[in-house]
C-alpha cells in the first residue's frame, strides 16, 4: 500500500486492470474456437450423416437472428417479444426439449413473456403467457405414416446424397469445413456457394455435429454479413423427463380446442376443384431464370391491400418503376421483391435489377 | 462464485483484527434515520398498493396492460412481480441513486467528511462501509416493494398455486421462493448501480448533482438498450440484464441469462468500487 501512497495516480490501474481482464477473457472466448479439427469429410459423406442422425433426446437453447432488411411490420412485434409472429425480425432465444420424433417442446423466450409449443405424440398444445391463451389439438396416431412414398424416391441415404449433389452441382459450389465450433461442440460445416454472383445470397452454411451428426446451425450470408441464423447456443444430449412434454393449461387460461383434421378420401368434385385451383395458381405464377437467380412472378389475390396492416406496410416501401409499369420495391438483405400497382409480385434472392427483367418478360 | 462475495470486497471482517460493526451501524442509522429517505421508501411502497387496488376495483376479465398485471387476478403474488417491473426503470434506480449520490458528496457538502476521516478507520474501510450500507439499502428497497406487493396481493386476491410464464403451475411455497430469488437478483443489480453512484459521489461535493448523474447513467443505458442498431453494445449494459429476472418464472428456471446478468453486475460493481477507491483515497479533502 505504501507503493500507492507515494504514487497515488497508480491507484487507477486497479479498476483498469479489472476492465482489461474482463475484456481479454471476452476475446479468449471469442477466438478459442480454432483448435479442434475433426477428420475431413466430403460433402456427400456429410449429407449421408445428416440423414442417419439419430438422437434419443436433447435439451438446449437456440438463438435465432434475422436481419432480412424488412421494414418493421406494425403490430408484429420485434426483438425480445415472445410472440411467435415476431420471429421474422430481430434476435430471439428459444429453449427446446426433444425426445423421440413425437415428443418435443419449444419455448420462445421474450422479456417477461413466453410462448410454448408442446407435443407429446397424442396432443399438441400452444401457449402464450402474454395473452394467457392456450390451444389444444388432438393428434391422430400414425397421421403421417400412411403417406405412400413416391416411387422414384432414393432408396438409400447415399443415393439421396448423390442426387442432391448432382442437382445443385450446376449452380452451386459445395465444400466442407471441419473446424467449426457450435454450442461448444466440434462440428463440420457444409458450405453452399451460389456460382451466379447476381444472387443476393453469398453463402448458405449448415453446421453438423461431429458426434451425433445433428444439424446444429444454419446460416444464410449476404456478402460477409449473416442475414439469417438459427443455431444452438448450448445443447445437451440425453433422455428427457417425460413430464416436460405434457401440458396442463392453467385454470385461468382461455383454451381453444382445434378440431383434428379428418382424413376422408376426397370426393371427385373436391378433386376437380383442387385440380382447378392448382392450375389457376400455376397460370398465375411463372418462374423466370434458374437456380439461385430464379425469380417468381405471380398474381396477388384480389383485395390483398384491404388489410390495413398490409396496406400500411406497402405504403412504407419506396416506389420503383420500369418498362413493366410502376410499383413498390422491398430491397432486403437476402431477397428483394417488387409489388406492382397492377397486382403482381416478383420475388427472388436477387438484385432488384433482375426483378425488373423478369417483370418485363 | 457468489455475486454477494464480489460485491462486498471490504465488508468482510479480516481474521486478524476484530472489526467493529459500529461504523456500519452508524451508516445505516443515518440512511434509515433520515426523514427524506423514509419518505422515499414510502413512495416505493405505495406503488404496489395502488396497483393492487386498481386491479381489484377494475372490471375482471380483459387482460393486457403491462407485464404480469393481467396475471394478478389469478395469484396475488404477481402484485409483487408487477410492482417490481413497474419500478424497475426509474423508481428503484432513483432511490438507489439518491442514497449512493449522497454517500460521499453529501458528507462533503455538509462539511462532515473531514470529521469522518478522523476516526481511525482509513479511507478504504470508509468506502467499504459506505458501500456495504448501500448494498443493504438496495436489498431493503427491493424487498420492501416485493413484501408490500405480496401482502397486498394476498389480502386482495389470495394465494394458491401460481402459473409460471411457461404455462405450468407451481405451488405457492415455490412461488414465494421464486419471489425471494427475484429480490436477491435485483439487489445484486441495484448494488452494481450503487457502485456507479459511489464513484460519482467521490467526484463532486454536490449530492444532488451526483444523484442526477446516476439517474442519467441509468436512463442512458435504457435508451441505448432500446436502439436495435446498437445490439452489439447491449450485453455490456447493466440495465440490459435487469428484466432477466423474468427467467426465474420459467419452468425450469432459465439460468444462462441470469448468470450472465450477475457476472455483468459483478464487473460493474468491482470496476466502479475500485475507481471510487482510486479517486477517494488520493483525494484532498477540503470540506
Amino acid at each position: 500500500m505504501s507503493f500507492f501512497t507515494s504514487k497515488p495516480a497508480l491507484r487507477w490501474s486497479a479498476p483498469l486492470a479489472v476492465l482489461v481482464v474482463v475484456g481479454a477473457s471476452g476475446l479468449v472466448v471469442a477466438t478459442a474456437t480454432a483448435d479442434n479439427k475433426l477428420p475431413e469429410r466430403t460433402a456427400e459423406q456429410l449429407l449421408v450423416d445428416l440423414q442417419q442422425a439419430k438422437v434419443d433426446g436433447l435439451s438446449g437453447t437456440v438463438v435465432q437472428r434475422a436481419d432480412l432488411g424488412i421494414p418493421s411490420i406494425p403490430g408484429a412485434g420485434g426483438g425480445d417479444s415472445s410472440q411467435l409472429t415476431s420471429l421474422i425480425s430481430g434476435s430471439h432465444t428459444l429453449r427446446v426439449w426433444y425426445s423421440g420424433p413425437d415428443k418435443a417442446r419449444i419455448a420462445v423466450m421474450g422479456t417477461l413473456g413466453e410462448s410454448d409449443i408442446v407435443a407429446d405424440g397424442s396432443d399438441l398444445w400452444t401457449w402464450s403467457s402474454q395473452d394467457n391463451k392456450a390451444t389444444h389439438r388432438r393428434l391422430q396416431a400414425g397421421q403421417h405414416a400412411d403417406q405412400a412414398a413416391p416411387t422414384d424416391a432414393p432408396k438409400t441415404p447415399q443415393e439421396a446424397a448423390q442426387r442432391v449433389l448432382s442437382q445443385v452441382g450446376p449452380t452451386t459450389e459445395v465444400s466442407t469445413a471441419s473446424d467449426v465450433t457450435v454450442a461448444d461442440r466440434a462440428a463440420y460445416e457444409l458450405v453452399l456457394k451460389p456460382k451466379d454472383a447476381r444472387s443476393k445470397v453469398s453463402e448458405v452454411t449448415v453446421a453438423v455435429d461431429g458426434e451425433t451428426h445433428l444439424p446444429l446451425r444454419v446460416q444464410v450470408l449476404s456478402g460477409d454479413t449473416v442475414a439469417f441464423e438459427v443455431g444452438y447456443q448450448s445443447v445437451t444430449f440425453g433422455p428427457q423427463d417425460a413430464s416436460r412434454f405434457t401440458f396442463n393449461p392453467p385454470p385461468a387460461a382461455t383454451v381453444t380446442e382445434v378440431a383434428p383434421k379428418t382424413h376422408q378420401a376426397p370426393t371427385a368434385a373436391q378433386q376437380a376443384e383442387a385440380k382447378k385451383r392448382a392450375e389457376a395458381a400455376k397460370a398465375d405464377s411463372t418462374v423466370v431464370g434458374t437456380g439461385w437467380t430464379s425469380v417468381v412472378v405471380s398474381k396477388l389475390p384480389a383485395g390483398y391491400a384491404d388489410n390495413a396492416q398490409v396496406a400500411e406496410f406497402v405504403k412504407r416501401l419506396p416506389e420503383t418503376s420500369g418498362s413493366w409499369g410502376k410499383g413498390r420495391l422491398l430491397d432486403g438483405t437476402v431477397f428483394s421483391a417488387v409489388l406492382t400497382d397492377d397486382g403482381r409480385i416478383a420475388v427472388g434472392a436477387v438484385q432488384p435489377a433482375l426483378l425488373d427483367e423478369a417483370l418485363a418478360k | 462464485m457468489s455475486a454477494a462475495e464480489v460485491l462486498r470486497p471490504a465488508a468482510a471482517p479480516s481474521p486478524r483484527a476484530r472489526v467493529s460493526t459500529r461504523f456500519l451501524r452508524s451508516e445505516l442509522a443515518i440512511i434509515f434515520g433520515r426523514r427524506r429517505n423514509l419518505a422515499g421508501l414510502a413512495v416505493l411502497a405505495v406503488v404496489p398498493v395502488i396497483l393492487a387496488i386498481a386491479v381489484r376495483v377494475s372490471s375482471p376479465g380483459r387482460g393486457g396492460g403491462p407485464d404480469f398485471v393481467s396475471a394478478i387476478t389469478g395469484n396475488g403474488l404477481f402484485v409483487a412481480f408487477a410492482a417490481l417491473t413497474l419500478e424497475l426503470p426509474l423508481f428503484l434506480p432513483l432511490a438507489i441513486g439518491a442514497i449512493a449520490g449522497d454517500s460521499v458528496a453529501g458528507e462533503a457538502n455538509l462539511g462532515t467528511l473531514r470529521y469522518l476521516l478522523t476516526i481511525p478507520a482509513g479511507r478504504t474501510r470508509l468506502l467499504g462501509t459506505k458501500y456495504a450500507a448501500l448494498v443493504l439499502f438496495s436489498f431493503v428497497a427491493t424487498a420492501l416493494v416485493a413484501l408490500v406487493g405480496a401482502v397486498m396481493g394476498l389480502a386482495l386476491f389470495g394465494g394458491g398455486p401460481m402459473t409460471l410464464l411457461s404455462g405450468t403451475q407451481t405451488s405457492f411455497v415455490d412461488g414465494v421462493g421464486r419471489l425471494v430469488l427475484t429480490v436477491l437478483y435485483l439487489t445484486v443489480q441495484f448494488s452494481a448501480l450503487a457502485a456507479v453512484g459511489l464513484f460519482i459521489s467521490t467526484l463532486t461535493e454536490q449530492p444532488i448533482g451526483a444523484t442526477i448523474a446516476v439517474v442519467l447513467v441509468n436512463v442512458m443505458m435504457f435508451i441505448l438498450d432500446s436502439i436495435s442498431q446498437l445490439s452489439w453494445l447491449h450485453p455490456w449494459l447493466l440495465t440490459h440484464w435487469w428484466t432477466m429476472f423474468g427467467d426465474v418464472l420459467r419452468d425450469p428456471i432459465a439460468t444462462e441469462g441470469i448468470v450472465r446478468g450477475l457476472l455483468t453486475a459483478a464487473v460493474y460493481a468491482v470496476v466502479f468500487w475500485l475507481a471510487a477507491w482510486a479517486r477517494f483515497s488520493s483525494k484532498d479533502i477540503t470540506s
